[in-house]
């Protein structure tokens, strides 16, 4: 017994004798083995994964709330919660029959109504709810298992939406619960998903906890991401908020914690030399880097200024910057959908791709509009990736001879100032850096940066028809090679037109100690057949 | 007595109340939305417009602010924008790693510093009391963050003697709470250490050269007796001001410590909020820091009275 | 009692504390400059230690230095060498030359909201302690504002505004000002008993005489030390609100930004914090030693103090 051990034995000890055997969790050798303690990527500031579209209430709400269909490493969508189901065959009406036995946290059975509370919720705020929404005849529930949705015209995606990983996802929660308006956080946490959430456990800003949910059925399956079956191993995963990546390193190697979702590149060589530590890729679908311009204002609304932007830019510079020198990490990226997903093209990419030629970007900067006029960069500091981004941005815009205004700020305030639509001097902005998560760029249903309609599209109010009519062309498409075809017009249209500027496409680590198992790639960080030996 | 006890008290309203003020205002006029922050990064602008409606964040300062003070004389300070918690409810779950590093630094300050302070005034001049002061301006000169890192990577990375981060409650035992409380209360601890060693030289010295001490020394009494019942006891008014005012170091440098060794604690949680625009748990969090150092103030001054037999009002 | 240094005693107390007898044999006087830098060695070496950093800060472009923004990102968190004498930070920066201009920053910072805030005290604590109507108002202003912890403030007020060096300044010379301000109306108070302020207002002299006549000399010494000691608390401050994300923009090259990239890599890379925390706490140790001198030699009634 080392002396670490002998610490933690006395602490049990001290735990049972201290409390009395009251509420406080005992830690025994036993307990810790079944405890996972993970470092997540940020903090678990709210908890309605419908309301937010935060990807760390995502990867939460994935233990607590189960999903009707689910997303497998395919990215294909499988029966989740439920049965079977039947679409008629004019395409308008999709009926759902959820597996039996299905209950919530609270022991109450997963009804259908609650079904249809849930999605009439997760309708109001997500992009593809939103159109399944304006094709809704009606949503009932037939029985207590059967739920029927009716369509004023087919929407072939219907699956697609029920089990998409981009948020929001539709999560099933009790009718009560999903009542509430959509755009006020819900604040009862009863889920039919494989863990409770322990809500007196729960400290904002530094910790939450999960136990596991003994009555949860797991489909037979083997799991595959978000499809098959979510058998937990463990009795308890304690989420540990730790900002400072140099403190979750430290503890990593200490043992005080298990699992890191997103370790620094720069850390990483440090914790390979650990031989308690594992080390690997956390997302084989990445992360896209981004800037966007606004369309709105000078100098980005003319074509030519973005143009001569994305000329100059370089994406090796971005990418070092953003993960460093090892080039297994990154690639450039001369398109804007996801690298090693089937409608990936580098169309239209030839401005993005090669030596960059300043002298050429020059020129035509030049031949714009633009008069010298102070471009006004809006750059977050308290997020490393957009930080990094806009270090190299203020350097690529001085070198090209465009008169920067950088505008150091932090996330919340990028929020605020990116959704105004005044003019740069006047409270708005000129360009603001942000990233995507390679799962929501896989097609243009969970792609809400690549829209181009002008007012109601993503910040940057990009207003491009020849983008639009391609988005279209891809709901109509009957198979994969006409999806491909719409696809290859549509990235060649938004780079002609520069909807925003893509930096290249980068893969994130994760790490944990040697005597944790069965953790798996993926865009979410799956806590199933996740086990712990002590 | 007792009517100085009740005018010091009432003092200690109009102080809360222009704080309370200042807080608030500060805050309505700060650019930054949370309402955007909380849509997150997918969100339609006309999300966000439907969130701050229903946060209430449209409506004007007066309202706002009536509403706002109305709330707290109930001792209801909102609901966290980004948790949907109530504040108060989200500041006890922080209190106690937050009191517990207070009250460790505050300890280990004065177990260390007074008698460092004694020691150099009573060698006044010689070369332990030039090392004690050159000691005292380095604690002053290198930022909290430095020390704690160092303090990390020697005992804790290096040697493993303690660990590098994190709390454990009191509930758990002794040691557990004290194992992580050491070093971020050495890193804390350093300026405060420096002033109190400082401030009770100081006091030292002037007392040292009173009378009633020359004759002490002069009655042939040992140097101990001396140093700690007669002189240290009249020394006591300006180094327990010193302590008293001191918290407001101690506060600031919490938020510091509390994110260098990831403490759970208030500190933590009000740069978080700061750096989120979460208005009510500003409010909240400060108002409650601004408040802990009237009272310390407060409950200092009413201890002169019993410290000092000469002061009477 | 005098103020120690990043906070100050009430100045009730500054103003109240006994003229002490004088335990030690006279100081033999020297003359001259170089008399009085032998008699304070603590003020010879904090002021050369500062006129080294200013020299520095001045002469940046002459030192060996590169653009301190210029990046390179083929060439990141590169070790110290020849090339890169204090290494290279996670962008491909030269970390010397980011040093070096970095002190620019700091100097600016701290010698800045020591003057503003010692002006902007001085006003409101001479009105405070001259106008006897509008004192309660200020003072209770003035407590409130001294019961939020300094570093909380200044973080509170960047986050009202954007960040860069002057709201930097701004933002702590707000946090200090109460200080000031009441040590300064300590002195005033004080002031206002002594015989000849009052021989000076019954033979009629006008206020704005008595203050430039009587007051403000008196005020100079005490303000004088204080400020001093402003100055390095406003490059510690600075130091932290960059740490934590608040402060300076980051395109500046300042020691607390520098420190607050390198953060997250002080395992691997220790000498990305190591060089600018070591530049940090020699100047702040410089400012701090030449308080304690001045106030030495400007206050001899406390010269035995602290």
């Amino acid at each position: 017994m080392d002396r670490r051990t002998f610490l933690k034995t006395t602490a049990g000890a001290g735990a049972i004798v201290a409390t009395g055997g009251l509420a406080t969790p005992a830690i025994s050798q036993n307990a810790a083995a079944k405890t996972l303690r993970f470092v997540p990527q940020a903090n678990l500031a709210n908890f309605d994964p419908i309301w937010t579209t935060q990807y760390v209430v995502r990867n939460a709400s994935v233990l607590v709330w189960d999903t009707l269909y689910g997303f497998d490493e395919d990215l294909t969508p499988q029966r989740q919660m439920v049965e079977s189901e039947e679409n008629s065959s004019d395409g308008l009406t999709w009926t759902f029959r959820l597996r039996p036995g299905l209950k919530f946290h609270d022991g109450a059975p997963v009804l259908a109504k609650d079904v249809t509370a849930s999605l009439a919720r997760w309708c109001v705020r997500d992009s593809m709810g939103q159109m399944i929404k304006a094709l809704q005849q009606e949503l009932t529930a037939v029985d207590d298992r059967t739920v029927k949705w009716v369509l004023k015209k087919p929407f072939p995606k219907m699956l697609l939406a029920l089990g998409k990983n981009s948020t929001p996802m539709a999560f099933i929660m009790p009718e009560r619960i999903a009542k509430t308006d959509p755009f006020k956080q819900i604040d009862e946490y009863i889920g039919s998903g494989p863990m409770k959430f322990v809500r007196g456990d729960w400290v904002p800003g530094a910790k939450a906890a999960f136990e596991k949910f003994a009555d949860y059925i797991s489909r037979q399956e083997k799991a595959s991401w978000l499809a098959g079956g979510k058998n937990m191993l463990v009795d308890r995963i304690e989420w540990v908020i730790m900002p400072d990546p140099a403190t979750a390193s430290a503890a990593l190697q200490n043992g005080e914690v298990d699992w890191w979702e997103n370790p620094i590149t720069d850390l990483v060589p440090l914790l390979r030399k650990n031989r308690n530590i594992s080390v690997d890729i956390a997302d084989p679908l990445g992360n896209i880097g981004a800037f966007r311009m606004n369309h709105l204002h000078p100098p980005f609304n003319d074509v030519k200024v973005r143009r001569a932007v994305l000329m100059a830019l370089d994406q090796e510079e971005y990418m070092r910057a953003l993960v460093g020198d090892d080039t297994a990490l990154w690639k450039t990226l001369p398109g804007y959908f996801t690298p090693g997903t089937p409608l990936y093209t580098e169309e239209g990419g030839e401005i993005l791709k090669g030596k960059r030629d300043l002298a050429a970007a020059k020129r035509l900067l030049a031949e714009s509009s633009y008069k010298g006029e102070p471009v006004t960069c809006v750059v977050a500091q308290d997020q490393p990736i957009t930080k990094a981004q806009g270090d190299v941005t203020a350097e690529l815009l001085k070198r090209l001879g465009m008169n920067v205004d950088f505008v150091a700020t932090d996330w919340g305030t990028v929020g605020q100032r990116r959704a105004l639509k005044s003019p740069p001097g006047q409270g708005g902005w000129g360009m603001f850096h942000t990233w995507h998560a390679g799962a929501d760029c896989v097609n243009p249903a969970v792609y809400i940066a690549i829209r181009a309609t002008g007012d109601g599209a993503w910040f940057g109010w990009p207003n491009v028809p020849a983008v639009e009519t391609e988005v279209d062309a891809w709901f109509a498409a009957k198979n994969l090679d006409e999806e491909k075809a719409a696809i290859k017009r549509l990235n060649k249209a938004a780079l002609d037109s520069v909807v925003y500027a893509p930096t290249g496409f980068f893969l994130g680590y994760q790490a944990w100690r040697k005597n944790v198992n069965g953790i798996v790639k993926g865009p979410i960080p799956f806590p199933w057949d996740v086990s712990k030996t002590a | 007595m007792l009517t100085y006890v009740a005018r010091r008290t009432l003092a200690t309203i109009p102080v809360m109340a222009v704080v309370a003020l200042f807080v608030f205002s500060l805050l309505f006029i700060a650019p930054g939305d949370p309402a955007a922050v909380i849509a997150g990064d997918q969100a339609t602008p006309a999300d966000v417009e439907r969130i701050r409606q229903s946060l209430g964040l449209d409506r004007p300062f007066l309202v706002q602010f009536s509403d706002w003070t109305w709330r707290l004389l109930h001792f209801d300070l909102g609901r966290s924008i980004f948790t949907n918690l109530p504040v108060t409810t989200m500041i006890a779950q922080r209190v106690e790693p937050t009191l517990s590093l207070m009250v460790v630094t505050l300890l280990l300050s004065i177990v260390v510093a007074v008698p460092i302070g004694v020691l150099a005034a009573w060698k006044v001049g010689t070369w332990i009391d030039r090392a004690i002061m050159g000691f005292a301006i380095l604690g002053f000169s290198v930022p909290v963050f430095v020390v704690g890192y160092l303090l990390a990577f020697f005992f804790a990375l290096q040697l493993e003697w303690l660990p590098v981060q994190g709390y454990t409650p009191i509930a758990r035992g002794l040691w557990p709470w004290l194992e992580n409380l050491i070093l971020p209360a050495i890193a804390l601890g350093c300026v405060y250490i420096a002033l109190i060693a400082r401030i009770t030289r100081a006091a030292m010295l002037d007392v040292l050269q009173q009378d009633y001490i020359r004759t002490a020394r002069a009655k042939g009494l040992a140097q101990r007796p001396i140093l700690f019942v007669h002189a240290l006891k009249n020394a006591s008014v300006p180094i327990v001001t010193v302590i008293g005012i001191g918290i407001a170091l101690l506060i600031g440098g919490a938020v510091v410590t509390e994110s260098v060794f990831a403490i759970p604690g208030l500190g933590r949680l009000t740069l978080d909020a700061i750096l989120r625009r979460d208005y009510p748990v500003i409010q909240g969090v400060v108002l409650l820091f601004s408040f802990v150092y009237v009272l310390v103030n407060l409950a200092i001054d009413l201890l002169y009275t019993l410290l000092d037999p000469r002061i009477r009002y | 009692m005098s103020p120690p240094p990043a906070i100050a005693l009430p100045a009730e107390s500054v103003a109240a504390a006994p003229t002490l007898p004088d335990l030690w044999p006279p100081v033999k006087p020297l003359r001259g400059f170089t008399g009085f830098l032998r008699r304070h060695p603590t003020v010879t070496i904090g002021a050369a230690l500062l006129i080294v950093m200013v020299l520095i800060a001045v002469l940046a472009p002459y030192l060996g230095t590169v653009d301190p923004t210029t990046l390179n990102t083929s060439r990141r968190t590169r070790e110290p060498s020849a090339l890169y004498w204090f290494g290279t930070d996670m962008l491909g920066r030269d970390i010397y030359s980011r040093v070096v201009y970095g002190a620019r920053v700091s100097l600016t910072v701290g010698f800045s909201v020591a003057i503003l805030a010692s002006i902007a005290g001085l006003a409101i604590g001479l009105v405070s302690g001259m106008v006897r109507w509008a004192d309660g108002f200020i003072m209770r202003v003035m407590d409130g504002l001294m019961s939020i912890p300094p570093i909380l403030l200044a973080i509170a007020l960047m986050a009202l505004t954007r960040g860069s060096v002057g709201n930097v300044v701004m933002a702590i010379t707000i946090a200090e000002i109460p200080r000031v301000a009441r040590l300064v109306r300590g002195v005033v108070l004080s002031l206002r008993e002594q015989p000849y302020v009052d021989a000076a207002v019954a033979a009629g002299t006008r206020m704005p005489m008595i203050i430039l006549r009587h007051i403000l000399p008196n005020t100079l010494a005490p303000m004088t030390v204080q400020a001093t000691y402003i100055c390095a608390s406003a490059m510690i401050v600075e130091a932290i609100l960059s740490f934590i994300g608040a402060g300076v923009p980051p395109t500046v090259a300042s020691w607390g930004n520098i420190m607050a990239e390198g953060r997250a890599l002080w395992q691997v890379k220790p000498f990305i914090v190591f060089f600018p925390a070591v530049f940090l706490s020699i100047t702040v140790l410089a400012v701090n030693l030449l308080g304690d001198g001045m106030r030495d030699a400007l206050d001899p009634r406390l010269a035995k103090g602290l």
